[in-house]
């Protein structure tokens, strides 16, 4: 399959982006279309720890966590529902076992679908098992049994498939806790927009094979990383700003998923997708103030804007006073997504999609960049430089510093001195980096080659 | 779009961390701790920059004036470590600062070892290892990192480390404490693993153990375990066993806030 680079926005101004319509609706699971003018819930879960002993121990998880989320859906009346599963490790090692989960969920699906008209869908997101005990193993056997489980849960009933892809991560978890903005740009602008190509082209051609959908990645493994090392407002352990930096840059990583086959609906950790919604049109899930049983963050109500599937990242399976978390959580996205799609209905979706960003765009310099506005600018730097994964990735990181300024010259986006250094030395290292792909490559393989002990070029075909 | 006039924003929001920034720069809470010695402080400096070469050449002014190898570890790199730990524990610097100091004193480390043929010794030696399964290990990587910059010896058994090889280690290494960290809910089940086969063992070693699903809940469901929420508390409770002794109970009351 060709990878088809983008070169042009999808959206001709950010004031197009709304939640619940993408320009490229994507229609998958039973009934459902993402993107078309409604917005869904998604529901992410994790089983209690000791339900990982065996493979029957698992799948019984899965059914009681798959009913008790449908039965609520029906006892509050949601006309649509999604659910996802992030495979535990052994349900990708073993793929027998990811299928027969996702054949015991489908099934659960189909005969609520069948007796209360409901839609729904389901997502499997494989595990990234790609890894030796000491290092990334991205091409060989431990791809092949990845792909397997990709095929055995789409052909049990997987309408939705994913995976959160980790190339670039050994040189990124180095240069992130370094303030090395190179080693960032190299990680997850060349590394893994060059994994990530030969990843789902992959995906792209099982999804065909077997009717489903590909649906896109995140770069949960390297920007959401950055976002929780940098943490809360006042955490002492990675500035802010050098977090949206890592995030503008994965943006142009994760679009390369649709570049090689992937229609969405993007994962929901992937706080890039408001830009790469912008670039590619695709329907994107979001998580935010609704997955705060999984994470904190400072931008809430923000990544609700442009959402077209609405998560809450993942909970342990356990009980709560209002029911099993799943339930609960489930109840919480679906009220959400009533609110949105009232908006929808009502014609003031964009009023709605303004009150989320607003409350949030000044609360941090991520948000900020991630406003739609903003996010739309940091597309078109993308876009411009659509051909090539460095320059793009460079450029997503300059124009992030370029509006980060723009703020603070405005007046309403006050930084601490730490986030303000921390913005100049990126601004500095950026400035000293090539113009050309070959000789940061060529740079950034001898440098990483003798820092990074775990770093393997055979991962990636550069 | 809506937009708000720049007055109304803190009536939706405080960015506490804008107001309760220290005034003084990183540069001058640090020159209020290097020592007073001009070639000690010479050392603090280059760890403080993370600058590995000036922090062998601040060495090498040391060794010229007669100073034993081994001793300029716990009289210099460790002291000028120190200064860059004391600013991240009053959140004067961040940890981007503290990992380039720590790259630098353990070069240093590295070339005072390789002047003698004696060996250093380590407060105390901690075994690190990522729970079977799991290979997130920036988390572990950091604890490793901070321990070391404390001057406890790390026993790294790296990532997605089988149970059997945690005990093993343990029982080889006779550590004040282990630990263990996990991002999935699964995984961190090989914690109650390891923690069983130790009990089963008569070890009873404080076994402190953190990261994405853990919590203190699940880890106070085993005898030995001890939640460590930050990275930074894996040295401060190896600080405060070596302080107060490995009792499991007095490290859960000054550890667990939940």
């Amino acid at each position: 399959m060709a990878v088809n680079r983008y070169t042009k926005m999808a959206y001709a101004n950010a004031d197009e982006m709304v939640f619940g319509k993408a320009k490229f609706p994507v229609k998958g699971g039973l009934g459902l279309e993402i993107g078309a003018g409604y917005t869904i819930p998604e529901v992410n879960y994790a089983p209690r720890p000791q339900a990982g002993v065996s493979k029957e121990a698992l799948v019984k998880e899965y059914e009681r966590i798959t009913k008790d989320i449908m039965a609520r859906a029906v006892q509050i009346g949601f006309p649509a529902i999604s659910l996802e599963s992030e495979h535990v490790q052994q349900m990708s090692n073993n793929p027998d076992w990811g299928a027969e989960v996702a054949h015991v969920q489908k099934s659960i699906l189909e005969e609520y679908h069948e007796e209360y008209g409901i839609k729904c869908g389901l997502r499997h997101t494989i595990g990234d098992i790609r890894e030796d005990r000491d290092f990334l193993a991205l091409r060989g056997a431990k791809n092949d049994v990845m792909l397997e489980a990709f095929e055995k849960c789409a052909a049990q009933g997987a309408d939705f498939l994913s995976i959160e892809s980790m190339g670039g991560k050994e040189v990124f978890d180095h240069a992130i806790i370094r303030d090395d903005i190179a080693g960032v740009l190299f990680g997850i602008g060349v590394l893994g927009s060059n994994d990530m190509e030969f990843v789902w082209q992959n995906i792209a051609a099982i999804a065909k094979k077997t009717g489903r959908i590909a649906a896109g990645d995140t770069d949960c493994a390297q920007a959401n990383t950055a976002m929780f090392i940098a943490g809360g407002l006042l955490d002492k352990n990675l500035a802010h700003t050098t977090a949206i930096v890592a995030r503008c840059v994965a943006a142009a990583r994760t679009l390369t998923a649709y570049e090689s086959g992937a229609t969405g609906p993007g994962k929901d950790c992937g706080y890039e997708h408001t830009i790469v919604k912008a670039i590619a049109g695709i329907p994107i899930s979001q998580e935010g103030k609704s997955s705060t049983c999984a994470h904190a963050d400072v931008l809430g109500n923000l990544t609700m804007q442009c959402c077209d599937m609405w998560s809450n990242e993942s909970v342990e399976y356990h009980g709560e006073f209002g029911g099993t978390t799943v339930q609960v959580w489930a109840e919480t996205l679906g009220y959400d997504c009533a609110l949105m799609n009232t908006a929808l209905k009502t014609g003031n979706e964009k009023v709605l999609r303004d009150l989320c960003m607003l409350s949030d765009r000044y609360r941090d310099p991520q948000g900020y960049v991630l406003a739609y506005d903003n996010a739309y600018r940091v597309g078109e730097a993308i876009a411009a430089n659509g051909n090539d994964t460095y320059l793009r990735a460079k450029a997503a990181a300059e124009m992030c510093c370029k509006i980060l300024d723009e703020g603070i010259k405005g007046g309403k986006l006050i930084l601490t001195r730490f986030e303000a250094n921390a913005l100049e030395a990126v601004k500095k290292d950026l400035a000293a980096l090539p113009t050309e792909r070959n000789k940061f490559i060529e740079q950034c393989m001898a440098k990483y080659k003798a820092e990074v002990a775990v770093f393997r070029p055979e991962n990636y075909s550069l | 779009m809506l937009d708000f006039k720049k007055e109304d924003i803190a009536t939706i929001l405080v960015r506490y961390n804008v107001a309760m920034e220290k005034t003084m720069t990183p540069d001058e809470a640090a020159e209020q701790l290097y020592p007073k010695d001009p070639l000690l402080k010479a050392v603090a400096v280059a760890i403080y920059e993370g600058e590995e070469d000036d922090v062998i050449d601040a060495l090498d002014a040391l060794l010229d004036c007669g100073k034993a190898p081994l001793s300029l570890i716990d009289q210099a790199l460790l002291p000028g470590m120190a200064v860059v730990s004391n600013l991240y524990d009053q959140g004067i610097v961040f940890l981007p600062n503290v990992m380039m100091s720590a790259d630098a004193m353990l070069e240093g480390i590295e070339y005072c070892k390789s002047k003698t043929k004696e060996l250093p010794k380590a407060k105390a030696t901690i075994v690190c290892h990522v729970a079977e399964g799991d290979v997130h290990d920036i988390g572990k990587t950091i604890v490793a990192a901070l321990l070391k910059a404390d001057g406890f010896e790390v026993v790294d058994l790296g990532r997605d480390v089988p149970v059997d090889e945690v005990v093993a280690a343990i029982v080889q290494h006779k550590p004040l404490m282990a630990t263990g960290t996990a991002l999935m809910t699964t995984t961190m089940y090989a914690f109650k693993e390891i923690n069983d086969k130790l009990v089963e063992k008569g070890i009873k070693v404080p076994f402190q153990c953190g990261g994405g699903a853990v919590n203190q809940e699940f880890v106070e469901s085993y005898s030995l375990g001890i939640y460590g929420e930050e990275a930074s508390d894996a040295a401060k409770a190896a600080n405060f066993i070596l302080k107060n002794g490995a009792g499991i109970d007095k490290l859960r009351d000054a550890f667990h806030n939940h």
